[in-house]
């Protein structure tokens, strides 16, 4: 299907970023009947979107409860976030019209010692606190659900929601659907030059394949993942996200069956099957930045596997489900994300500029498609009063913007 | 990683084949320590592929075009000081701060470090789809000529050669030879297209005159061993046997009128594409090879553009195993050199003859790529012809990816395509269909095929087992 002609006026919403967030935006303005115009500078999920292996993890992540022992009130946000994320997703394949690959049998958080006990009860007791089920097991209640885990394994954490979708067709999907409903998608069309007008409105200069194109725009979304920061920067504005370079491994297809989502609380690790029957091994293991010839950090060529993350991240995968060692790598993949400088996503308009929204930094495949909607409607000033997004709002970090000239 | 021994080689050569063997030993007479990591348990490479078994039969290796390589071959064996390391893949391998780190799986697994790294892995048959061409009997020209070379095995009674490549004349007199009678060689081009491709690199290419004397007499001597050569006949559908089990019959369009040919097994060649996993994985500079896949890009002392990191032989682009041993010897002099092992004089010696000789060589090989060229007769595919025989993704879903995202950017490339319909995601990583994704591709785009990116390479460029490469052994 070819992208529809250039659109006949000046559209209301410049997307920049074909990801899964920036599509899925498009899909919901354009459902409204607002004129949306995306630009992707590559191809379409060719970013984080679709490098990631697509797990929908619901509990609180590891990583939160690292170095958030007693909490800040921070991730009972995202907890709550969860669950409107659960019921997106168990809607998504309705509202698209389409097969998805999303699997939501549910999910097992794994414990190996004493500390990863302590660490799982805690946890548990906070989300449901935030009104978000999980179940503990047992060690014994955890190898019925799923025998083939290691004897190692003391106890598990089990929501049953959790699972994954496939992360090859969602942006695709939404951007079909987008076009279908009057968005204007371009590919291989990178945002030129950004400024802002006298009037408040966002002057964006478009290259790519139909020729440079110069429009004046009230509305502006930034969604391009690790290039976020970058872009909000032509206007000499500031946001703390900081890109991150991961690697993801997958084998080839067999058993052992795996029908959960599996994830560990004291170690990095995230595994689960594939529709295919593949086994997807991540868990935010480094991979290495490639560098500019100026010693800057190169987002546009891939980072590059470093052994130890692959060998560490298999071997994490092997202690929980020993019948791995027998199944073959045969791919290890590399991919930039970014975090925030707080770990939660960045969603909303900067006040400093007003117009122009983002959302980076963290969770987009999860809370992609619930933050997209809430974003979607943030833009056409349809927020809810309890906006399930303010949390994220990019006002967090406003004193970064306290020095920014603009018209 | 595993199995680390503290030893740091000066040279770890990948490929044990004619140019992997010049310059092994090259590096070798210098004094300085070097490895050759080879697939296969024995040096070779796959046109001396040795015998698994004594009594197989290497009665080919006297023949007069194996003479010089077979004379390498005898040294290196002999070379005490050249570590073998058969039997293993490198599965990764980068450069770090001083030297090359390569992950080594076999029977175990280990790894290697090296101050210097020659890849010189050679190339593989271009698997070209067509309807039928998944039925069991259906191989590559090289695959048939692997069993013959080192079983002693043509696995059919009556084999039916077929493409454009001039190999499958060698190929036909090798299965005579083994006592069998080919049932045909199908050559896709006409005799005027062959010899039209052909006569603007005739001059250069009677500098080497032995190949293409060789090649005269051997059609003459299947044709009185009653095999029949035909030209202009393009092999269109592989078909089943009566009972289903295998390949029983091909059509093929002789000169223009469809006939059936009975075969029980068909030998594919349509060209070669050099090996090119590893150097893309460990982002070397590659551009398109001819016909098909990626030649890595060297300077004049064979090294790529990642330091340190040489290539030779079909690594940087398809020309023969004579050209190959001369590509071997310089890089090997030039490494010698670099690690201060050789004088300058002594290594301007070594390298313009070898230079000289792989110049003679380029007329024939020209002369040969031209002729054998198959970029106008790729056979038609159908809608369910797998064009990834790993995921099973037939022609029509690949067509359905690329055509669903016309509007994406060539920077997209295959890799776009491969994301959405899994071709190229399976085992072997899209070392079978990449090339036709990209040529479907380019058509559907009304591109130049060396516009379209390729799949992105990636490590491990060898599946490996979990287990080996999380455990010391």
């Amino acid at each position: 299907m070819r992208s529809s002609a250039p659109p006949s006026r000046v559209p209301d919403v410049l997307i920049v970023g074909g990801g899964l967030v920036g599509c899925a935006c498009a899909f919901h303005l354009a459902r409204a009947g607002v004129q949306v115009l995306l630009a992707e500078a590559s191809s379409l999920n060719a970013g984080a979107s679709g490098q990631t292996a697509g797990s929908l993890h619901f509990q609180i992540e590891r990583r939160f409860l690292e170095d958030d022992g007693n909490g800040s009130g921070e991730i009972d946000r995202i907890v709550s976030l969860n669950r409107l994320a659960i019921e997106e997703w168990a809607g998504l394949e309705n509202a698209l019209s389409r097969d998805l690959d999303i699997t939501m049998d549910g999910g097992l958080m794994l414990a190996e010692n004493e500390a990863d006990l302590a660490l799982l009860q805690q946890k548990s007791a906070r989300e449901a606190a935030a009104g978000l089920a999980t179940r503990l097991l047992d060690a014994g209640e955890a190898r019925a659900m799923l025998p083939g885990l290691s004897p190692t394994v003391r106890g598990a954490a089990f929501q049953p929601h959790e699972g994954h979708a496939n992360p090859r067709i969602l942006a695709d999907a939404y951007a079909d659907a987008a076009r279908q409903l009057g968005a204007t998608i371009r590919t291989g069309t990178r945002l030129d030059a950004l400024s802002m007008t006298e009037a408040r409105q966002y002057r964006a200069t478009l290259v790519g394949p139909a020729g440079v194109e110069t429009l004046v725009v009230p509305q502006i979304f930034v969604a391009a993942g690790a290039w976020t920061a970058s872009i909000v920067g032509r206007l000499g504005l500031q946001l703390p996200l900081f890109p991150v370079p991961l690697s993801l491994n997958v084998t080839d297809k067999g058993g052992p069956e795996l029908p959960y989502l599996v994830q560990h609380v004291g170690k990095r690790l995230s595994l689960k099957q594939s529709e295919a029957g593949n086994f997807l091994i991540g868990g935010g293991w480094a991979s290495r930045f490639a560098f500019r010839a100026d010693g800057s950090i190169d987002l546009d060529t891939p980072p590059l596997p470093v052994a130890e993350s692959v060998s560490g991240n298999l071997q994490a995968a092997i202690d929980v489900m020993p019948a791995l060692r027998h199944r073959s790598l045969v791919r290890s993949w590399t991919g930039i994300t970014c975090i925030s400088a707080d770990q939660l996503p960045i969603a909303g308009m900067l006040p400093a500029a007003p117009g122009l929204f983002v959302a980076a930094g963290g969770s987009m495949f999860t809370m992609g498609p619930v933050i997209a909607r809430l974003l979607a409607a943030q833009i056409m000033g349809r927020a809810e009063e309890a906006d399930p997004i303010a949390p994220f709002t990019p006002a967090r970090f406003a004193h970064l913007n306290a020095f920014a000239v603009l018209p | 990683m595993t199995g680390t021994t503290d030893k740091i080689y000066d040279l770890a050569i990948v490929g044990g084949g004619p140019a992997g063997q010049a310059a092994a030993l090259q590096v070798a007479a210098a004094g300085l320590s070097v490895c050759v990591i080879d697939e296969q348990p024995l040096p070779g490479g796959q046109v001396l592929r040795q015998p698994a078994a004594a009594g197989a039969g290497a009665g080919w290796m006297k023949a007069a075009p194996y003479r010089r390589l077979a004379a390498q071959h005898a040294a290196f064996v002999a070379e005490k000081r050249i570590d073998w390391i058969g039997g293993f893949s490198v599965h990764t391998a980068s450069r770090q701060a001083e030297h090359f780190r390569l992950s080594l799986v076999g029977a175990t697994s280990r790894s290697i470090s090296a101050r210097r790294m020659l890849i010189a892995a050679g190339c593989y048959d271009i698997p070209v789809p067509l309807p039928g061409w998944t039925l069991p009997g259906v191989m590559s020209a090289g695959a048939v000529q692997t069993l013959l070379k080192a079983q002693g095995i043509v696995p059919g009674e009556r084999c039916l050669l077929f493409g454009t490549h001039p190999l499958m004349l060698v190929l036909a007199e090798q299965i005579v030879a083994a006592g069998h009678r080919p049932a045909a060689v199908c050559f896709a081009q006409s005799q005027r297209q062959m010899l039209g491709r052909a006569l603007p690199h005739a001059l250069r290419a009677m500098r080497t005159p032995g190949p293409l004397l060789a090649g005269l007499g051997a059609m003459a001597r299947l044709r009185r061993a009653g095999v029949p050569v035909h030209f202009d006949a393009s092999v269109q559908r592989l078909v089943p046997s009566t009972d289903g089990n295998g390949l029983g019959a091909a059509e093929v369009a002789i000169a223009g009128r469809t006939c059936s040919i009975d075969a029980d097994l068909a030998a594919m060649c349509f060209g070669f594409m050099p090996q090119s996993d590893l150097p893309r994985a460990m982002r070397a500079a590659v551009a398109p090879a001819h016909p098909a896949g990626w030649r890595t890009l060297n300077d004049a002392q064979m090294m790529t553009d990642v330091p340190g990191l040489y290539v030779a032989g079909e690594t940087v682009g398809v020309t023969g195993a004579d050209a190959a041993m001369a590509e071997g010897k310089i890089a090997g002099a030039a490494i010698t050199h670099d690690l201060g092992a050789l004088d300058a004089v002594s290594h301007a010696r070594i390298a313009s003859a070898a230079i000289r000789q792989r110049e003679r060589l380029n007329g024939f090989a020209d002369l040969l790529a031209a002729m054998a060229d198959p970029r106008e007769h790729w056979p038609e595919v159908e809608a369910d012809t797998l064009l990834c025989r790993c995921e099973d993704v037939p022609c029509t879903e690949v067509d359905r990816a690329i055509l669903q995202h016309v509007d994406t950017a060539a920077s997209g490339g295959a890799s776009a395509a491969k994301l959405r319909c899994r071709a190229g995601m399976g085992p072997c990583q899209g070392r079978g269909c990449e090339h036709s994704v990209m040529r479907r591709m380019a058509q559907a785009r009304d591109l130049p095929v060396a516009d379209i990116a390729g799949f992105r390479a990636r490590f491990p460029i060898r599946p490996v087992p979990l287990g080996s490469l999380v455990d010391p052994d």
